[in-house]
């Protein structure tokens, strides 16, 4: 493993007596998508918050690219671009007037760089228009081009597949996966939307009243043809398949058995059952999505 | 690492951008002329061009004053209420810069209406009523033998330190410790329509410290002014200025402190 662009460790916030964040740490590897998931009120906003330098810290120590974000923001927010909550622009300007507004607080910027810019979000036609005339989606595609006008090493985008239609989304998440593949760019994304994530993200970490509960690598679907999984197999009498399929450590479960196997194992386990005689009605991977893991570690709680 | 001129580039386009500024540039200038016309129709005895200049400007100030309130109160609290904030502050650039970056245009803002009123007001004046080289002494009735334009450029200078003093400062500061563009704007003109009538009740009061409460020296151009007065421009200036430090200070450390979460 290289060196992580982000480091998040032990990040707590306070206010009052409140404890928000409670020892946070995460590493986030260069290009990859990073899923940030949580119930409402979790927490996801306030940590990003912290790692812009928005909100200040209580404990703990946040740096990117090994600048920390409390001693040396100048250079760490340099290496960051971000929306954080809703893209909201100067509305009574254009979309071209607020990327202009953008690049000129970093240096080095150029025409060219916004002009490219504005097409890679597709934003041509109405570029020049007031954003006050823009719908939502076009907000969100005017965020994301401010948000990757510098060139950052790490995009942080909160919720960002809010308000965009279905052909957006796909959009988005594969430009992102583009970013991050062939730029490098480390994207770290906060949603609830958990099926977008499954898609979208190499690795998730749940948080749950501010505390991290979870962490897992999501394996992207078509890799994994030879991989062990559990299978479920419906069958009209599962007493005897079981018993037909003793040293295969098969389980009861309703209305047929559950067992664990790759894919050509299934495939001649269906012959057995067949051949004797057992009626199959079906049989498929149990794939546990990750709103079902989702639900399982957070309890179903929502707001803690 | 970037060039602070950027900044104030960015703060001026989002104020001059906006029709709201040449709605207001507008105003002032159409009520400078309605009030020639008012002075000419009705046959107003008017012994020079600057006799009228200068009850014009005084009555242009006022608008500028308020302008300038209602620009310093939006200025960081609608960047809060529209959200734009966020984005704003994650750039490589200190907080104290961004601040100063706003206050300086602000401050550009009423030099650039103070500047638009005197010219304006010039021409104007001086196609009414004929351009002359008044004297002092016939406006003011004094003995003094001041050069009119030194005069006038006085009360503008003078009007400009004390407006940037005070009032825009102030409602620059409650800008950014309220966050809320109504309440800034209705408290700084609060404040300054009430520093009259305070000034006046406080006058009454015969203690030392009355001289040292910031409204009693606000009136920077009452100065120039033939008469007596009790203290020194150099006295009022330097109560001005305490206060000064201490408005800057409260919105620097504020503005830096706090987290942003809206």
């Amino acid at each position: 493993m290289s060196a992580p662009v982000v480091q998040l460790s032990n990040v707590t916030k306070r206010i009052g007596k409140r404890t928000i964040i409670d020892q946070l740490s995460l590493d986030l590897q260069p290009g990859e998508v990073y899923g940030f998931l949580g119930p409402n009120g979790s927490g996801k906003t306030t940590t990003i918050r912290m790692m812009v330098g928005l909100m200040k810290l209580s404990g703990g120590e946040i740096t990117i690219k090994g600048h920390s974000i409390q001693t040396s923001y100048e250079k760490a927010i340099r290496q960051v671009g971000a929306i954080v909550e809703n893209p909201e622009m100067y509305k009574y300007m254009s979309g071209y007037k607020n990327l202009i507004h953008f690049a000129r607080m970093v240096p080095g910027i150029t025409r060219q760089r916004i002009d490219e810019v504005v097409k890679l979000v597709g934003l041509q036609a109405r570029i020049h228009d007031k954003v006050k005339t823009y719908s939502l989606g076009m907000r969100q595609r005017l965020g994301v081009a401010q948000a990757i006008l510098h060139k950052p090493s790490l995009l942080i985008l909160d919720e960002p597949t809010n308000g965009l239609d279905p052909a957006g989304i796909r959009e988005l998440r594969d430009y992102l996966r583009k970013l991050a593949k062939d730029e490098g760019i480390t994207v770290f994304v906060s949603s609830h939307l958990l099926s977008e994530m499954e898609l979208m993200c190499d690795r998730v970490a749940i948080i749950q009243n501010g505390k991290l509960i979870d962490e897992r690598v999501i394996t992207q679907e078509g890799s994994s043809s030879d991989a062990v999984g559990k299978y479920r197999f419906e069958v009209d009498r599962p007493a005897d398949a079981l018993a037909l399929l003793t040293q295969l450590s098969a389980v009861i479960s309703q209305d047929g058995i559950e067992l664990s196997a790759d894919r050509e194992t299934a495939a001649w386990i269906n012959a057995q059952l067949v051949s004797a005689g057992i009626k199959v009605y079906g049989f498929r991977v149990q794939n546990k999505s990750l709103e079902d893991q989702f639900i399982e570690v957070t309890g179903g709680e929502t707001i803690g | 690492m970037g060039n602070f001129v950027d900044l104030l580039r960015n703060e001026n386009m989002k104020i001059y951008s906006r029709p709201r500024t040449w709605i207001m540039m507008g105003i002032m200038l159409v009520l400078m002329l309605a009030s020639n016309i008012i002075a000419v129709s009705v046959g107003a005895d008017v012994k020079s061009m600057w006799q009228v200049f200068s009850m014009q400007s005084l009555f242009g100030f006022s608008a500028i004053v308020i302008y300038a309130v209602i620009i310093a109160a939006d200025s960081v609290a609608g960047e809060f209420s529209a959200g734009t904030i966020k984005l704003l502050m994650i750039r490589p650039w200190s907080r104290s810069k961004i601040l100063l970056s706003k206050y300086i245009a602000i401050v550009g803002f009423a030099l650039f209406f103070f500047a638009a009123l005197f010219v304006w007001n010039y021409v104007l004046d001086g196609i009414f009523f004929g351009f002359s080289s008044g004297t002092v002494q016939e406006m003011l009735g004094d003995e003094s033998a001041r050069n009119i334009w030194g005069y006038m450029l006085s009360v503008y200078g003078l009007q400009i330190l004390a407006t940037t003093m005070t009032t825009i400062t102030l409602s620059f500061l409650l800008s950014t410790v309220f966050r809320s563009g109504g309440l800034s704007i209705g408290l700084s003109l609060l404040l300054m329509f009430m520093s009259g009538t305070l000034s006046g009740i406080f006058s009454l009061i015969d203690k030392p410290w009355v001289d040292y409460l910031w409204f009693m020296n606000e009136d920077l151009t009452s100065y120039l002014l033939p008469g007596t007065y009790e203290h020194t421009l150099g006295f009022s200036i330097g109560v001005l200025a305490v206060y000064y430090i201490v408005f800057i200070a409260i919105t620097w450390t504020v503005f830096n402190k706090r987290d942003i979460a809206s």
